[in-house]
This record gives structure tokens, sequence and C-alpha cells, in this order.
């Protein structure tokens, strides 16, 4: 019997609603099978906390007297885009600082101001006749803020590759270090905890989703950039490689810092570990079967990222559950895995958003359009000639 | 005979020098400096392998005690702050010796019994959580 996004937040209301995670959710299905299991189980939490880079903060700081109209920006020395208006910016997770380089940047920024820290906000401008004043120099701290909330493009990556580097040297990558001669693979994801590979058609998942975001309670805004529906995917949906992401929004105000934090990745930059949880409504048998889904179920790649070019060969599809055991055979050879995500910290957001549904506070949003698939990603041409 | 990694923490009036003289002397100690850090004007730190029969390394730890010395037994020089480490695993790629691990329910575990102390886990952590205490 199918439920409607209205009767499961009704239950919720009454706080009978019947919530359980993604991981939890696998042996209700085994024990009861996928009709009784469906009847049960109202919501199920997924999450995950991991680096994404594509983060940042749109932030709006008041006017001073006299007003400024900022072109440069930084802020405890890292530089926020000065083209939006008068005082607001947008703060890049990326961006490292003036001084500090990649060992403190935006993402550091954003995580400080989040932990209630001050923040050194310096200023310049031309000048202009509604604008005069031309320098400012102040602290600033969330609480002063008019808005601040993090608009992410591109986060919860629905899959994506596991790394492993053949050449004859270590590599510094954004997929952590990798030792020369096939030494390591890393890999990163919740797998069969993580949002997207949950639903893996976006039945339940679209714009305005209500989400459990750095710890406050935000959206889907969007779908996020390099969305790639068209990937190739199993006989049952799920993608075999990068496939979805999302654009997420929501309040700093609100957030906590422990689930927004500033990350490091040596000799190539500055990222931001976001935390994200993503309820799962189960309105019908087909979404508790795709919620079912266990490790052993889900694939990707292991990439050679030794290999300077866009499209990288892949050495061995292999499962979530290979990866997860310490070790992956490739060609004869016992492989050392590392996970690169917190499978920790993201079974502590999918119970802290568990537990928020069942106390009443956290309602269900239905999208209010779904994204599209069979969207496919382009690449970027170069093209010859300076003038056109 | 047993050899014992000690960290010595002595304020300033305290020199490393004269000290050492007496452990050789009085204890039968033999030892190796294998890291020294004197902050100009507030302390210094010194890590020690010491060898010789336990008993008498247990009565020259008494001796520098008894001298305003501070002395702490460790494994490994690395350390890793809880506060920051947030279980991700990074670290554990690196690891060749299996010192830094993750548990069954995927928490960090760092067996310093194991460690070599070759510090590259420092620059493999992206929340910088892992230290050289010296
Ligand atoms: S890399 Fe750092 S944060 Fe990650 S598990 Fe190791 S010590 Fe903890
Ligand atoms: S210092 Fe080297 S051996 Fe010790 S924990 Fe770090 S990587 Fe492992």
């Amino acid at each position: 019997m199918a439920k409607t996004y209205q009767e499961i937040n009704e239950k919720i209301a009454r706080g009978e609603a019947v919530v359980v995670t993604a991981e939890e959710v696998i042996d209700i299905v085994k024990e009861r099978g996928v009709k009784e299991a469906a009847e049960y189980v109202d919501v199920v939490t997924t999450a995950t906390f991991g680096p994404m880079c594509s983060s940042g903060a749109f932030l709006n700081f008041g006017h001073s007297d006299p007003p400024i109209r900022m072109g440069e920006i930084t802020m405890n020395g890292v530089e926020a885009y000065g083209g939006l208006a008068a005082v607001d910016t947008y703060l890049g997770a990326t961006q490292p600082s003036q001084d500090k380089g990649i060992e403190y940047g935006g993402a550091h920024v954003i995580h400080d101001l989040i932990a209630g820290k001050e923040v050194h906000l310096v200023a310049k401008s031309q000048g202009t006749d509604c604008y005069p004043r031309k320098e400012l120099d102040t602290w600033v701290k969330l609480e002063d803020l008019n808005e601040a909330y993090l608009f992410n493009p591109r986060n919860v990556y629905q899959n994506y590759n596991a790394a492993i580097n053949a050449s004859s040297h270590r590599m510094y990558t954004y997929m952590g270090i990798l030792q020369p001669n096939m030494g390591n693979i890393t890999y990163s994801t919740s797998g069969e905890l993580s949002p997207l590979l949950n639903d893996p058609l976006l039945k339940t998942i679209g714009m305005g989703t209500r989400i459990f975001f750095g710890g406050a309670q935000g959206h889907v805004s969007w779908m996020g950039t390099q969305f790639n529906t068209a990937c190739p995917r199993d006989d049952k949906g799920y993608p075999q490689t990068p496939g979805a992401t999302l654009a997420l929004i929501g309040n700093m105000k609100e957030m906590n810092p422990k689930y927004i934090r500033g990350a490091v990745y040596e000799g190539y930059g500055t990222s931001m570990f976001v935390g994200v949880g993503i309820p799962i409504p189960i309105l019908n048998e087909e979404i508790m079967a795709f919620v079912s889904v266990e490790n052993k179920d889900l694939y990707t790649n292991v990439i050679d990222y030794s290999v300077p070019k866009k499209a990288k060969p892949s050495l061995k599809k292999v499962s979530y559950a290979e990866l997860r055991s310490g070790s992956v055979d490739i060609n004869g050879k016992i492989i050392k895995t590392s996970p690169l995500s917190s499978l920790k910290m993201a079974r502590e957001i999918a119970e802290e958003l568990t537990n928020w549904i069942k106390k009443g506070e956290f309602f269900l949003q239905e999208p209010i359009q779904s994204f599209p698939m069979g969207n496919a990603i382009k690449g970027l041409e170069i093209k010859e000639g300076e003038s056109r | 005979m047993m050899t014992k990694k000690i960290l010595l923490s002595f304020p300033q009036k305290a020199t490393g020098q004269p000290m050492a003289m007496e452990l050789i002397k009085t204890y039968h100690l033999d030892f190796n400096i294998l890291k020294a850090y004197i902050d100009d004007n507030v302390k210094g730190t010194l890590l020690l392998e010491i060898k010789g029969e336990e008993a008498d390394i247990e009565a020259g730890i008494v001796f520098l005690r008894q001298n305003q010395i501070g002395v702490k037994d460790i494994q490994s020089i690395v350390e890793v702050d809880e506060k920051k480490c947030v279980s991700c695993g990074a670290c554990t790629a690196v690891c060749a010796v299996g010192a830094l691990e993750m548990t069954d329910d995927w928490s960090l575990v760092h067996h310093d019994d194991k460690c070599l102390e070759c510090l590259l886990c420092v620059k493999a952590c992206p929340m910088r959580a892992i230290h050289a205490i010296i």
C-alpha cells in the first residue's frame, strides 16, 4: 500500500513514524521482505561526511558609516569575491589565504564563523559618489552579519571513483596521498548509507527536499554541477561511475561547527568536510527495494590517477564491500584500501536526523520539481585563435 | 637489560648535562638523545632512549623527578588529537606498518607500539590532527 508525504508527515507529528537508518533497514528488509518492510518503515535516513570542494558561503556584512562598495575583500587573509553588490560576497571553500596558503583557506574561515569566532575583515574600494569610503578594517562574527548561508554548487556525489597510482612516484591528490607502484587505493563514500546511492533514480530527492545540512535544516536547491544522470548503471539502476550531484543551501547561523570543517590535502589545496543527511520517505515498495541496497551490490572503478588525461583508465571494477574489507586484489597483488570520508561521522549524522524526525522536529518536504534523468556532462574544448 | 623511551621536560635552570653524567655514573645507564628542543626562555624537552637494568632505570627516573624534571614514558612521538580527528581514514593510506588503523566501528586508532615515527601521516591528515610532540 502506497503512502504519501502528507501521511508520513502526519505520523511524524503524532510521534508515530518509524524511522531507521539506511544501514539498519537492510536487516529489516531481510527479515520481513520488501512488501511488509515498506508498510512498517516510514522514513529511511542516509548521510555522508566527506570532503566537498565545490562549497562556499554567501555573506552580507551590512553597511558601515560612511558606506563602502567593497571591491577587494579578504577574511582572515582569504580573498572573497568582490563582484557582487556593495556588501555582499561569496567566500569559496578552496580559496587559500594570502599568508598561510592552503593550510588555512575559505573552508577554515567558514568553520571559524560557524564556531562563533571573530574574523578579520579587510575591504578596499575605488570610492564612489554614493559609497565614499575607500578602506575598511574590522572584525566580524557570524551573529553580526545580516545573512550568511552556505550555497554549495556540487555536493554529495552519487558514487565516486576509487584512486590508485601506477607510476613510480608518490602523488599528492584530492584523493589523498597515493603511494607509487600501486601501493594503495583510496575511496570516498558512505556506501550503503550514502544519500544518492539509496535513491539512484532520484524518485524522492529533488528541488526543495529538506535535509540535514551541517547541523541545520537546509534544502536541495538545484541539481548539482556536473550532474550526470546519463552515467552507466547496473540492471537495477544504481550508477557505476560518478552520477548525480546536488546543490545545497542552508543557514550558517543554525549550523554546528562539528559538521563543517576545513581540510587540507597536501600538495593539492584546501577543501571542506560537509555533513549531509537526507531522509528518504518510503512511499512504496520500489523505494524500499532501493534503500535496502548493500555495499556488496554497489560498484565503482579503481582509476589510475597517474595518467595525466581527463579519461583515466580503470584498473578494476570493485564493490564497496571489497573496498571496505581493507584490501583489493588487482592482478594477484593485494593492495591496501583506505577511506577518505568518515563513516563514523556519517553514522552520527544519520542518527541525529533520525532523532529529529522521531521527535517531530523535522518534517519531509516533497520536491517541487524533479531532476532530469539522462542528463550527460560535457567537457571543455580548447579552441585555437586569440580573437573570433 | 632493557630499553625504554622517555620524554624529559626540564626548567631552564636544570640543564641536561650534569643530570646525564649522574645517570651514567650512579645508575649505569646508557642513553641516546633522539631529539632535543630548547625553548629560549621557558623550558627544554629531550627525547631519550635509555638502556640498563630495569631497577636502575626506575631509580634513575626517580632521581630525575626529584630534580624537577618531568618524565613521561612514550612509545611514539606521534600524537593524534582526538578533538580534531574525524576518523576519515586518510592517514591510514600512508602508514606502511599499520600503526594507524580503522577499528571495526570505523574510528581511527593509533597503535603507538608499532609506529616507526616516519611522520608521513602528519602531512596526510586533512584535519591537521596529527603532530609530533617534539
Ligand atoms: S587523517 Fe586525520 S582526521 Fe582523518 S582519521 Fe587520520 S588523524 Fe583522523
Ligand atoms: S609516523 Fe609513520 S609509522 Fe607512525 S603512525 Fe605515522 S605513518 Fe604510521
